[in-house]
């Protein structure tokens, strides 16, 4: 050797070491401004949320009318679903944060409670349809997972066709919601995904816009 | 975070680890890159030329030989192995002309370089051995660029800087790029004594030593990788002259250009197999070369079977995915399906390819040739993205012959 050189395997090392931290800090600050905003729009649904509670109570007490609870219902469904968007985006770009997790769970419960609500405003209530997804947020299964993939787009399109009359609910169900599992114990589901609509009809296997709009009419 | 993430992770850290240990040498030792050490003493040398279906460019290569201003060339030996062509008539009509020039035949064709390297040997009497192929060009200065290194008894051999020849071909120039870069990687490496190939267009060898490890191993198709660990597992050194330059010709099709690799690296997998009781043993060999060498393929075997697995389930799942959504007559892809957030992966994966094209860039501006000026960018992001990543088929393939005991040179 020309020069005592071997120091250069620790120096690297060392360097190696800093531009990882560097590189960390940089993701992790990224991760958690994307997580920040998650948050953000999860207070005001969760505001949002109560309010739908509080206008259902006034609706029971006759001192508010259906067309401005289901409204509401509809206003409330469709912005948890652009923030359910997002957050599907944030968490495939999320690879160090693992806070993503508990987020998706308290929007899925969130789902939940809506879906719980309008089954009981459903009575009273009419003019909407709501349209259920029960799908699994980890999903290995190649022919599973490529069904979802086809059924949310399916969905999306129906929504985009039909906005003002369904009411979508899309919901992880592998996320150990006691109350989500107790409340779809009735409609005994073998294997996800389902689409559930009116509470009524079970879809199992993936079918069209035109076809599902016949259960609608 | 996912298995995946940490295979990336380990990956990106690996990366930028070597790469950072590549430009720290580098920078440590900009001024010694070139460097010339005047020689103590001009030993005797002799040069063995392996000959095997070289007429065309055997006589050049003697000639350049003859041209070399090192003026202790006592012999230029070169060994027909019984070529098809006329190459052995080349040989002793030059030898006829000139007495430094010896030519010989072995008795039947060796089928290796090492059979043929080794039956020359025999014939070498003087202090130092080089060896040169039949299709190699070394320039005037060479050689005694070279000797100097011996200055140093713990040097058991010194290895010249190979380009490449023949530019024409798209192929060709691809190979000029890699040639530049793995001499200047392997010049790096000789600073941390991690030298792992004396090349066979043109290295030298104290006799003694040459002796002490018995030659070539001519059951190994890359002679030139075992010999040089052979040689660092006794403790001696090797370094390379980037001075020394030496013309060679490459495989001018996807063809031969894969015959060979697959040979280099069915090679570089006997070589391992050959020395696998030496990790941690015999000074750099164990603690460096075997495990940088071995740890390379490991990286690169597991790096293509989670690209492999990836690639198949992703392909499964589109195919899926486009039948189920004709079916319902539903778009697959739409604007808001593209993700552009950034994330800690994409920084890592930045920084690897901007280190990379940093360090290919360096090696290519080292090189020192004129014609780096016509290479243009579009060749750079060639070599790359498309010539490097033709890597893992060749890979896979030296693993599935070399399980295979595929011995053919």
């Amino acid at each position: 050797m020309l020069k005592s050189n071997k120091h250069v395997f620790w120096e690297a090392l060392l360097i190696t070491v800093v531009v990882f931290l560097f590189g960390f800090l940089i993701g992790f600050l990224f991760e958690s401004g994307r997580i920040d905003d998650v948050n953000k729009y999860y207070a005001n649904s969760e505001i949002s949320l109560m309010d739908l509670f509080a206008l259902n109570d006034l609706v029971n007490l006759n001192s508010s009318s259906c067309a401005q609870l289901v409204e509401s219902n509809m206003n409330f469904a469709d912005r948890i679903f652009e923030e359910a968007y997002l957050m599907e985006k944030y968490s495939d770009a999320n690879k160090i944060d693992t806070e993503q997790l508990i987020i998706h769970q308290r929007y899925d419960l969130m789902r939940t409670l809506l879906w719980i609500n309008l089954a009981k405003i459903k009575n009273k209530c009419k003019g909407f349809h709501s349209v259920v997804y029960l799908y699994e947020y980890n999903q290995e299964d190649l022919v599973k997972k490529a069904n979802q993939n086809v059924w949310s787009k399916v969905l999306v399109d129906l929504k985009n066709k039909r906005g003002s009359d369904i009411i979508l609910i899309p919901i992880a169900t592998d996320t150990k919601i006691s109350s989500l599992q107790s409340f779809i114990k009735k409609f005994e589901i073998k294997e996800y995904p389902v689409v559930i609509i009116d509470d009524k009809t079970v879809l199992e296997k993936i079918t069209s816009v035109e076809d599902i709009e016949t259960y609608l009419n | 975070m996912d298995l995946l993430t940490q295979t990336y992770l380990f990956y990106s850290f690996s990366s930028i680890y070597f790469l950072t240990l590549f430009l720290l040498i580098y920078f440590q030792n900009k001024k010694e890159m070139f460097e010339i050490k005047k020689p103590k003493k001009e030993l005797s040398l002799s040069i063995v030329i392996p000959c095997y279906n070289e007429g065309d460019s055997i006589g050049e290569t003697i000639q350049r030989l003859l041209n070399s201003d090192y003026k202790n060339l006592k012999k230029i030996i070169v060994v027909d192995d019984c070529s098809k062509d006329n190459s052995y008539e080349i040989i002793k009509k030059i030898a006829k002309k000139n007495p430094k020039v010896f030519a010989c035949q072995t008795p039947k064709n060796t089928g290796c370089a090492a059979g043929a390297k080794n039956y020359g040997a025999r014939f070498v009497k003087t202090e130092l051995i080089g060896f040169s192929d039949g299709d190699s060009f070394p320039e005037k200065s060479a050689i005694s660029n070279m000797v100097g290194f011996f200055n140093d008894p713990k040097v058991g051999a010194v290895t010249s800087r190979v380009l490449v020849r023949n530019r024409n071909k798209f192929i060709e120039r691809l190979q000029a790029v890699e040639y530049k870069v793995i001499a200047f990687t392997r010049k790096l490496l000789g600073f941390v004594d991690g030298i792992y190939v004396t090349n066979g267009p043109l290295s030298i060898y104290p006799k003694k030593i040459f002796d002490e490890v018995r030659g070539f191993d001519d059951r190994n198709l890359t002679e030139d990788i075992e010999i040089t660990w052979n040689i660092v597992s006794r403790g001696y050194l090797v370094h390379m002259s980037l001075s020394s330059l030496v013309y060679t010709v490459v495989p001018s099709n996807l063809k031969t250009w894969f015959r060979q690799r697959i040979r280099w690296n069915v090679g570089g997998l006997q070589t391992i197999n050959k020395y696998k009781g030496k990790w941690f043993k015999c000074g750099m060999l164990g603690s460096f070369i075997l495990p940088f060498f071995s740890f390379s393929w490991i990286l690169a075997i597991f790096g293509i079977l989670v690209l492999i697995y990836r690639l198949i389930r992703t392909i499964i799942l589109r195919t899926l995915s486009m039948s189920y959504s004709t079916k319902v007559n539903t778009a697959l892809l739409t604007m808001k399906e593209i993700n552009l957030s950034p994330n800690a992966l994409l920084f890592f994966g930045i920084a690897t390819l901007l280190m990379g094209i940093f360090f290919t860039l360096l090696a290519l501006n080292y090189s020192k040739e004129k014609e780096f000026k016509k290479q243009g960018v579009l060749l750079i992001l060639n070599y790359t993205f498309i010539y490097l990543l033709l890597y893992p088929v060749i890979l896979i393939t030296s693993i599935y012959k070399y399980l295979r005991g595929y011995k053919s040179w």
